[in-house]
């Protein structure tokens, strides 16, 4: 009960960051960092996958509402959430992950948590930029999209959940 | 039957999966912008206020730049009335400005609540609705006078305004002083150059030049400013250039703006869809 409270709050921190800070950053056409992903990447390490998904439905569906993209952000959401679990065991070790815990720098150590991260937000961003464009004309150009707004979506991230598990580490 | 049950809790995730993102295609796919404007004027019956609140705070912080341009611009119009006064039927003219201003145009200001530059699809969002007299298809421009986009979507307070930085935008202009037009579209790379497209040949634009748009556009008034041509390219069979347009407006630091309605456009409409115009459409 308790955790989900403390998701439902991380939940409502990034909706509002994304909505209000970072979608009006207008500062450059290579910025566009879709930091909501937060919400789907810090979920316990031993979260279900159907939970996954279901975060990932709610998510991606709020994020197109606001955003009016008619689905573009669940369609992305969505894989990056079915594929998470591999992604997870891809970078940190199989037993560790049954423990659970939030996915952080104390709980999983720097090195596999930022490999994680950065993996994690480049198949999303990458997946988001290339159906937003919808074609391969200036690939250089969405390239440097991906890889700058990626850059700062893995800083947020990794900034939010040190402050999220510095508060909650012991009881979630 | 029991074999049955551990068969779908086996694969019931990777159905549900495929499932939603099936639909989530289908939808996407089958979206125009015209969706999508209706998506963000629902959501801002939410997100709206907080919008302008936060618009509302960062106006102050413009407020100074926005003297000096108002300042400039009252400097601009002051030479150009002492202008009109010394001719000799300057009554006349006034009249003929009045009646022109009252019968064909008409004009409403109003504040941007938000803007992105950094989508393939822009949209801008403002603080009037119809309850204020917006209508779609009313063009906006900046308070400088450049083209800016036009209203798509209105509900009673909000008004969404298809940007020019948006794949989507289509609109006519030309060089002025040459009558050779050609069509104003995005590429969705630089916000502050559009292309001015299958620009004939004849018209020899040069750097610098400065492009308005035509009048048989159905959003925009004629010479309405929309830049300075940047760079000329001329196309593959050598039959027409792609201009790439400096915009004069300042898309990413837009505050206010101004919108205008064509009176007119609606006669003109009804009478392009009258059945004599129809009898000469071919029938599909």
């Amino acid at each position: 009960m308790h955790r989900s409270i403390t998701y439902l709050l991380l939940y409502l921190f990034t909706v509002l960051f994304q909505v209000f800070l970072f979608d009006n950053l207008s500062v450059s056409m290579y910025l566009n960092p879709l930091i909501y992903i937060a919400f789907v990447a810090l979920l316990p390490l031993d979260e279900s996958p159907l939970m996954t998904l279901v975060a990932a439905l709610l998510m991606g569906v709020t994020m197109d509402f606001a955003m009016g993209t008619a689905g573009l952000n669940l369609i992305v959401t969505l894989p990056v959430a079915y594929f998470r679990s591999t992604l997870l065991s891809l970078t940190y070790r199989q037993e560790d992950l049954r423990e659970g815990g939030i996915p952080s720098v104390e709980r999983m150590g720097m090195a596999p948590f930022l490999k994680y991260i950065i993996f994690f937000v480049l198949l999303h961003h990458t997946l988001f930029f290339l159906l937003e464009t919808l074609s391969l004309s200036h690939l250089l150009h969405t390239v440097a999209r991906i890889l700058l707004s990626s850059a700062v979506s893995v800083l947020f991230i990794t900034i939010t959940s040190r402050f999220f598990t510095s508060k909650l580490d012991s009881r979630v | 039957m029991h074999k049955l049950i551990e068969f779908l809790q086996r694969v019931y995730l990777p159905v549900l999966f495929v499932v939603i993102e099936l639909v989530a295609i289908n939808y996407y796919a089958a979206s125009t912008c015209y969706t999508e404007a209706r998506m963000i004027s629902q959501s801002n019956d939410f997100i709206g206020g907080v919008h302008g609140l936060f618009a509302g705070v960062r106006h102050y912080f413009s407020l100074g730049r926005e003297n000096e341009m108002l300042l400039e611009r009252m400097a601009e119009l002051e030479k150009k009335l002492a202008m009109y006064q010394d001719e000799a039927d300057v009554a006349r003219f006034e009249e003929y400005v009045a009646e022109y201003g009252e019968h064909k145009f008409r004009t409403l200001s109003a504040s941007v609540i938000a803007n992105t530059i950094n989508r393939a699809e822009n949209f801008i969002t403002l603080n009037r609705g119809t309850a204020d007299g917006v209508e779609t298809d009313m063009a906006v421009l900046s308070p400088d006078g450049s083209m800016v986009g036009y209203v798509i979507d209105s509900s009673e307070h909000y008004a969404i305004v298809m940007s020019v930085l948006n794949t989507s935008f289509r609109a006519s202009g030309k060089l002025v002083g040459v009558d050779y037009f050609g069509s104003l579209c995005w590429d969705g790379r630089d916000p502050h150059v559009i292309l001015l497209d299958e620009l004939s040949k004849y018209a020899e634009p040069q750097v610098g030049d400065e492009v308005v748009t035509t009048s048989f556009s159905q959003y925009f008034p004629q010479d309405v400013k929309v830049g300075t041509v940047e760079s000329v390219e001329l196309n593959e069979t050598h039959t027409a250039y792609t201009v790439r347009v400096k915009l004069s407006a300042e898309m990413s630091r837009l505050t206010n703006v101004l919108l205008i309605g064509n009176n007119d456009w609606e006669l003109i409409r009804k009478m392009q869809q009258s059945p004599k115009v129809k009898q000469h459409i071919r029938q599909k």
